[in-house]
């Protein structure tokens, strides 16, 4: 396939019939399902660059020496004689493994010829070099299973005939020779249980990676081979990626340490990158480590964070195609340093300098993109990180530079001289939705978005760097207006100081959540437990972590896996883990929770379920496996037990789950911070990895789907949660010599609640231990019931809906833990979330119900007395496209269009999030209607609907809680006598408020007064100390909130002397700050009203 | 109570002196809340103090280069000036009311906000730089201070303070000749009218004395000497409840009114013979933050028609007889003492004045009225007498500048718990205590 770079230099051949659409269109129309694997075969010399435009570029270098010194002292440290004289072997991380296509190398493969794949291998060594490894001999193959009867003569025939097809099909393609040779090998399908040993297979070997696309494409049409007629054949392994299966073959895992020894490698003759060690070998060389000891540690990889500000026109959001880029921050840090060692920021025009920062001031647009390469180039970071810098910020720069024809700016990859690949892809996955996303690819450098590896990892209410650092690194980041950036950049350099401080913490806030949740230890864990490249786990989904294993394993065992067509969903969908019936209620006495270690693959271990162990229906009545040897599950399935035959994915778990064990006690005994993060990390990868085995199994569209596995698993959980609700239900009875008789109150997928009825938590412990121990003793190994934890008091509103104290030991509960009432979703304004809180946080901790009442009823007469802070109202929504695309009328989406009429430069465009309030109209108004910006509300003292919060906000998630407590909860808490008095503030900006007349009113009883009397009327004269208590009261009170809002503005900015410019909308006192402001002007002038 | 018998002969003359009212500087006038921020105040305060640091410097450390903080260099020792600011681990967050997940378990609440980890930060319009070493205790600074530093940035990018300057005393207007004749003040904060804790008896006793209805000639004698009076803030206490905007039954409002009104009546009589000047508090219907403004004249019908009676600001400064008197009711030094240490009261007041700086905390945790060009808190000219109401016990010190100024510093307890007032001889500046006492020993 053509990459971009190639057309300028060799113009496609007009000739050419049927011209191919460009390569880059075709990607962005067929979208790449995430399970669905391709090849990308990249010809090294189509994407370098020629040779003379090298030149004009290294010329250009030496006009920017004073800069190129200025970044030199960065470099990475200087090879040691041992390394340049090649008398050591070389020993490196690799944290990134690619291919290209070049020419066969001739020096260590003397008897081939062609094109070939060459794998790249990118690493650190330990003392923070950086490494390229060229390694050669590894060919691309799949297997198919030999048809009977096929000789040594009839394999070569086979050939020929593939060969001659696989050239129609790629008629300009200079490959002398598509398949390289036929191979029978001795195998075995993983499916189903087999009584055979091995069968034949035929092992083809191609010549390019992406031939095993081709090649068998025309083997799953049908082939004519004489005397055999027309034949189909099912392929097994043609879907592995090329890269995946080298790691596969060589027994390399992500992340992991690999050896070439001394005189075993070659220097490159002529760098193809920008590594300090560059070198040719064969794959047969390579030592891979295990992740074990010495070679479970991190190497020095450099980590560069950065983010870029545009300057946008008015009312748009910034597009390369018009806004420029004006400043870049960087900062970067050694892998392991908890300080950054290179913070800088690359500005247009002048910029005053920040401390402790290296400012770099451009006065054109093109010098400061150059820079930014030459930095990159200079520093030559192993992983970029940043926020939303695959989808915003390197796609923008990037396309930025194509704009202004800088053609050598996207060299950006550690290959010299070439381009960087931008493509459109979707990312699509049962577990993550759909998703479009741009695709920069820089070679030999890891990207790690942030914010994909939020939306990968935690379930939050808004992912914006705002409130995602608010919730991990509880700090407050201040917001700047993409509309108040080009305003900073176009005053002078104090102002893009400004900016350029606020850049900076963007870019480095991404680094602190890295450091805090400790991605890349996680991360890194992950990828060698699994066995997959780094990239692979954030641009790819679930199945290719399993599929790695399973690869694995099978490949030990010998066995194949068949690459299964596509099947669809119309397997159809099958009975999902139950849950015992929730009886809903208040319990006052302790509840014990008796769980199932890893449920899912403890069944799948305990009953031998795997692909290879399952007897379709038909070999059941064929094979007569005597029935001692078989388990049939409760949805109907066989499986031979492991004495027939020992399942691959019991194996797979059985070793996942020991390798956990083992680094728990390790994590135990571990005393440095580092070690101790890289165990967690990986004891966590493992527990995420053994669970994903079994909905591996369940992907109806996934690579190996086999709903016989996933529905038995399902099913014998089922059985095990009703097993143990009537053993613990038998057993636990007066009769049977306890105190009271226990109940099951609820179960739910690998969980069981019971009430022992005992008063106490000691002796609620006491009997979940035994009813643990008891009920455990009658399941087959491995599963196991444990006991952990007792809820008391605990409030069960339905299934999947609880709230309770949660404790561990006798003697102080843990903690507060809510399960479906916790009110993440986002289209709940705060008042929601904080009238949960306080209610379960007084019934549960309190043990005050009456309070819990009197509370709500507060609120909600505060809500009708219109005396509610309004953020605690606002609703926020993103806006994902513009009105015309949305097919239902949504509130959001009416109010971005209304605003744009109003002032089209603050309208919140497609990408931002709209607040909005729900205020008073028209009777029949529709919800859509109703929306209001919370600050146009502000300033127009436009009414809020207090029935709309109280009646689609408030009251459902109010009555679970209190429906299992208080009789008529709806009644006594909706319609009290609280909800009585209303009172509802007159907007300023209505119709008939333009011919309404102004006059002073009575401060005291609101009647009209003439201006002479300025306060007061005759009747309230007397009452003047009173009245003025009241007013002064107000603005004491207004005094108060002002000075603690904008004092803590100041602080998140972390300035005494500038101005508060923030403006995010995600902080929860942003619409206070301005409310407090305009209340405070009317107070005053109320109060000076009485100046007379 | 007492038997009134004017005896013609020993008519007793009060003493006068000369009032000069110096509170223009804290009165609001046409300034009003137009989306100003606080970063002008303090822009205004570091331009003022600097201009002062700045010329002190040639006298501390000639040698050394005055530089800004960005210009600082590494291991380069020079002197910095700029605005203090003291992060605080404990420091209470209005955003935790949104945020913080409710704790469990209640927090012991503290009696200050001080935490091991506090560190002091130097700011200056060009930047902040973190305050290493020991010469500058984080527990006996706050926010908002403007000192001179003398010090250099390690290569951790800290600075490393080797020496501070403080502005010290201001510069003083010389004390008139001392005159041969006692005359006093009385200075008393406090009353808290209608509080469950004020004792109308007290109160009454008090005004008695001042006005001369009490105790023998010599008493009297002593009372004629009393040429002002100074009520230094929370004055009444209204019942919280009544204010929350709703309208009040006709009972509630009398309720409202009534401690306003026993205080008028009381002041009234202090009024009738001594010159009067109550300053707003915390707890009285004034505005809340800095500097309160006046009490409004219609809270008190009865003694404002007295031109004895003067309603003040807070902070508020005056002469008497060419004496300079500054006092606030108390919100400043309490302040200081939530978010800083020091022996005693009198220390914090100590340090206000080498801060030359009245309240440094406001804006950042004393509500403040966000000035746009100047910062009325900074003390140009030291007082002689400087008072601070509300406090827990009386004390008094004498504090000496460098260039010869001299202190009264003087700290006023609430008089509804002690039923202490302070009388001050302005002949010496003596301080003593007038204490009454409504227990009759049984």
């Amino acid at each position: 396939m053509n990459r971009n770079g190639n057309t300028r230099k060799r113009p496609l051949p007009t000739s050419q019939p049927t011209p191919s659409p460009p390569a880059a269109k075709q990607q962005a129309t067929t979208p790449a399902v995430d399970d669905e694997f391709v090849d990308e075969d990249v010809f090294l010399d189509e994407t370098l660059i020629a040779e003379d435009e090298e030149n004009l570029i290294l010329r250009d270098m030496e006009e920017r020496q004073a800069l190129a010194s200025r970044l030199a002292k960065w470099s990475r440290p200087s090879l040691s004689h041992e390394y340049t004289s090649q008398s050591r072997s070389i020993l490196f991380q690799q944290l990134e493994i690619d291919y290209v296509i070049g020419e066969s190398h001739k020096g260590l493969l003397p008897d081939r010829s062609g094109m070939a794949a060459i794998i790249r291998i990118f690493g650190v060594t330990r003392e923070g070099h950086s490494v390229c490894c060229l390694v050669h001999g590894f060919e691309p193959y799949f297997y198919i299973s030999c048809p009977p009867g096929m000789g040594p003569d009839d394999i070569s025939r086979f050939q020929q005939i593939l060969e001659g097809r696989m050239r129609e099909m790629n008629r300009n393609s200079k490959v002398p020779k598509f398949v390289r040779r036929i191979e029978m090998v001795q195998k075995r399908s993983i499916m189903y249980y087999q009584q055979q040993p091995s069968h034949p297979f035929l092992k083809i070997v191609v010549a390019l990676p992406t031939m095993v696309a081709s090649c068998r494409g025309i083997l799953d049409k049908g082939i004519h081979i004489d005397g055999l007629g027309m034949k189909s054949f099912m392929t097994y392994e043609s879907n592995v990626l090329f890269a995946l299966r080298f790691m596969i073959d060589c027994n390399i895992v992500g992340g992991n340490w690999i050896e070439v020894p001394v005189e075993k490698y070659k220097k490159t003759s002529k760098n193809l990158s920008y590594c300090q060690l560059e070198f040719d070998c064969l794959y047969s060389e390579l030592i891979s480590h295990a992740p074990e000891g010495e070679f479970s540690k991190m190497a020095p990889f450099r980590i560069l964070s950065f983010d870029i500000e545009c300057a946008g026109r008015k009312g748009h959001f910034p597009e390369p195609t018009h806004d420029p880029v004006i400043q870049v921050a960087n900062l970067v840090t050694l892998q392991g340093e908890d300080q950054p060692f290179i913070r800088n920021v690359m500005t247009l025009n002048s910029c005053s300098p920040i401390v402790g920062v290296d400012v770099m001031s451009f006065v054109t647009e093109r010098d400061v993109l150059l820079a930014w390469r030459d930095f990159i180039r200079e520093v030559d970071p192993d992983i970029i990180i940043g926020y939303n810098i695959c989808k915003f910020d390197l796609p923008y720069l990037i396309e930025r530079a194509e704009t202004l024809g800088i053609a050598e700016f996207p060299l950006l990859g550690r290959v010299r001289n070439s381009r960087v690949r931008v493509k459109d892809t979707t990312f699509s996955s049962r577990q993550y939705g759909t998703r479009e996303s741009k695709e920069v690819t820089l070679e030999g450098r890891v990207q790690f978005d942030l914010l994909q590896a939020m939306q990968r990892d935690y379930k939050l209410s808004s992912y914006s760097l705002n409130s995602v650092s608010a919730h991990f690194l509880s700090e407050q980041k201040e917001d700047v207006h993409h509309s108040i950036i080009s305003d900073l950049h176009n005053g002078n350099a104090e102002t893009r100081r400004r900016l350029a401080v606020y850049c900076l913490k963007d870019a480095y806030l991404p680094q602190r959540l890295l450091d805090k949740l400790m991605f890349i230890y996680n991360y890194v864990e992950m990828a060698r437990v699994t066995g997959v490249p780094l990239s692979f786990l954030l641009s790819r989904g679930q199945s290719i972590k399993v599929l790695s294993q399973l690869l694995r394993k099978s490949k030990q065992k010998n066995l194949v896996i068949p690459n299964v067509k596509q099947a669809g969903s119309e397997q159809g969908t099958y009975e999902g883990a139950t849950v015992l019936e929730a009886r809903a209620g208040f319990y006052e006495k302790p509840i014990a929770t008796l769980d199932f270690a890893s449920l899912y693959p403890s069944i799948m271990m305990a009953y031998n379920l795997c692909y290879c162990t399952l007897v379709t229906p038909e070999d059941v009545r064929k094979l007569n496996i005597p029935p001692e040897c078989v388990n049939r599950t409760p949805s109907g399935e066989t499986f031979v037990k492991s004495n027939l035959q020992k399942g691959i994915l019991p194996e797979i778990l059985e070793e996942l789950l020991a390798a956990r064990r083992r680094a728990k006690a390790d994590l135990k005994e571990a005393k440095d911070p580092l070690v101790k993060a890289v165990l967690d990390g990986r004891q966590l990868a493992l527990k995420v990895s053994a669970n994903s085995v079994y909905g591996f199994t369940g992907a109806t569209i996934g690579q190996l789907p086999c709903i016989e596995i996933s529905s038995s698993v399902t099913s014998y959980g089922r059985q095990m949660i009703e097993h143990t609700k009537k053993l613990v239900e038998e057993k636990f009875t007066i009769i049977g010599g306890y105190e009271q008789n226990a109940e099951v109150i609820y179960g739910d997928t690998d969980s069981v609640m019971v009430q022992f009825g005992m008063p106490t938590v000691t002796e609620a412990m006491k009997l979940g231990r035994e009813a643990a121990e008891y009920i455990s003793g009658t399941f087959i190994k491995p599963i196991k019931l444990e006991f952990e934890k007792v809820y008391y008091p605990y409030l069960l509103i339905s299934k999947k809906r609880y709230a309770g104290l949660f404790w561990t030991n006798p003697d102080k509960f843990d903690k507060m833990d809510t399960k479906g009432i916790e009110t993440v979703r986002r289209d709940n304004c705060l008042l929601v979330k904080n009238l949960v809180n306080e209610c379960l946080h007084k019934i549960l901790i309190d043990r005050d119900v009456p309070g819990a009442v009197q509370y709500v009823k507060n609120t909600i007469s505060d809500l009708l007395m219109n005396r509610m802070d309004l953020s605690l109202l606002v609703i926020t929504k993103g806006l994902t496209k513009t009105g015309d695309d949305y097919e239902v009328k949504a509130a959001h989406v009416e109010l971005a269009e209304r605003m744009r009429k109003r002032d089209a430069a603050t309208a919140p465009n497609v990408g931002d999030r709209v607040p909005y309030v729900i205020i008073k109209a028209a009777k029949g108004a529709k919800a859509y209607e109703r929306s209001e910006d919370p600050i146009y509300v502000l300033e127009n003292n436009i009414p809020i609907d207090p029935q709309y919060y109280l009646e689609n906000q408030i009251s459902k998630p109010l009555l679970r809680i209190f429906e299992p407590i208080l009789k008529n909860a709806s009644k006594e808490l909706l319609h009290g006598s609280h909800t009585r008095s209303i009172s509802i503030s007159t907007p300023s900006n209505s119709g008939i408020m333009k011919f309404a007349k102004k006059q002073l009113s009575c401060i005291g009883c609101k009647a009209l007064i003439s201006n002479s009397d300025r306060t007061l009327c005759s009747h309230c004269k007397g009452r003047e100390a009173e009245l003025y208590c009241k007013t002064v009261s107000q603005v004491s009170e207004l005094e108060l909130l002002f000075g603690r809002l904008w004092t803590q503005c100041q602080e998140c900015q972390g300035s005494l002397h500038q101005d508060v410019l923030c403006t995010s909308r995600d902080c929860p006192i942003f619409y206070r700050r301005k409310k407090a402001q305009k209340d405070m002007a009317e107070a005053k002038r109320q109060l000076d009203r009485w100046n007379f | 109570m007492e038997a009134m018998e004017i005896d013609a002969e020993k008519n007793l003359q009060r003493k006068q002196s000369t009032y000069l009212s110096l509170d223009e500087t804290f009165e609001i006038q046409k300034e009003t809340y137009r989306g100003q921020q606080y970063s002008q105040i303090y822009f205004a305060r570091l331009h003022l103090m600097r201009t002062l640091l700045y010329s002190l410097v040639p006298h501390w450390k000639s040698h050394l280069k005055v530089c800004t903080v960005l210009g600082l260099e590494e291991e380069k020792e020079c002197i910095i000036v700029g605005t203090l600011y003291k992060h605080m681990k404990l420091k209470p967050c209005i955003l935790d009311e949104y945020s913080k997940e409710r704790s469990a378990v209640p927090l012991v609440k503290p009696h200050n906000f001080l935490h091991l980890d506090d560190h002091l930060v130097l700011e200056d319009e060009s930047g902040r730089v973190k305050l290493g070493g020991d010469m500058l205790s984080p527990s006996s600074y706050v926010t908002g201070v403007v000192v001179a530093l003398h010090g250099k940035e390690t290569g951790s990018g800290d600075f490393l303070v080797l020496d501070v300057l403080e502005a010290g005393l201001p510069p003083q207007i010389e004390l008139p000749l001392q005159s041969r004749e006692d005359k006093y003040v009385v200075f008393v904060s406090g009353l808290n009218v209608g509080s469950s804790t004020s004792n109308p008896l007290q109160f009454q006793l008090l005004v008695d004395h001042i006005t001369g209805h009490l105790g023998d000639e010599k008493e009297q004698g002593i009372a004629s000497q009393i040429v002002h009076v100074v009520i230094a803030g929370n004055s009444v206490e209204i019942p919280s409840g009544l204010l929350n905007g709703q309208n009040l039954a006709s009972k509630d409002q009398s309720r409202l009114s009534e401690p306003v009104k026993e205080l008028d009546i009381l002041l009234s009589q202090i009024a009738a013979g001594v010159p009067l000047d109550i300053m707003p508090g915390p707890n009285d219907p004034a505005n809340f933050s800095l500097p309160q403004q006046p009490l409004h004249r219609c809270l008190f019908p009865g003694s404002a028609a007295y031109n004895t009676f003067r309603s003040c600001t807070n902070p508020h400064c005056f002469e008497l007889d060419n004496i300079r008197f500054l006092g606030t009711s108390g919100q400043n030094i309490d302040d200081l003492e939530k978010y800083s240490e020091a022996k005693d009261k009198l220390e914090f007041m100590e340090r206000t004045l080498k801060w030359r700086h009245l309240a440094p905390t406001a804006p950042n945790t004393l509500g403040c009225y966000p000035f746009t060009d100047r910062d009325p808190f900074l003390i140009e000219s030291c007082p002689h007498v400087y008072f601070v109401g509300n406090q827990d016990k009386y004390g008094t010190r004498e504090l000496r500048g460098s260039e010869g100024q001299l202190v009264r510093l003087l700290s006023i307890p609430k008089f509804c718990e002690t039923g202490v007032a302070v009388m001050l001889n302005m002949k010496s500046l003596e301080c003593h205590t007038l204490s009454f006492g409504t227990q009759f020993g049984s």
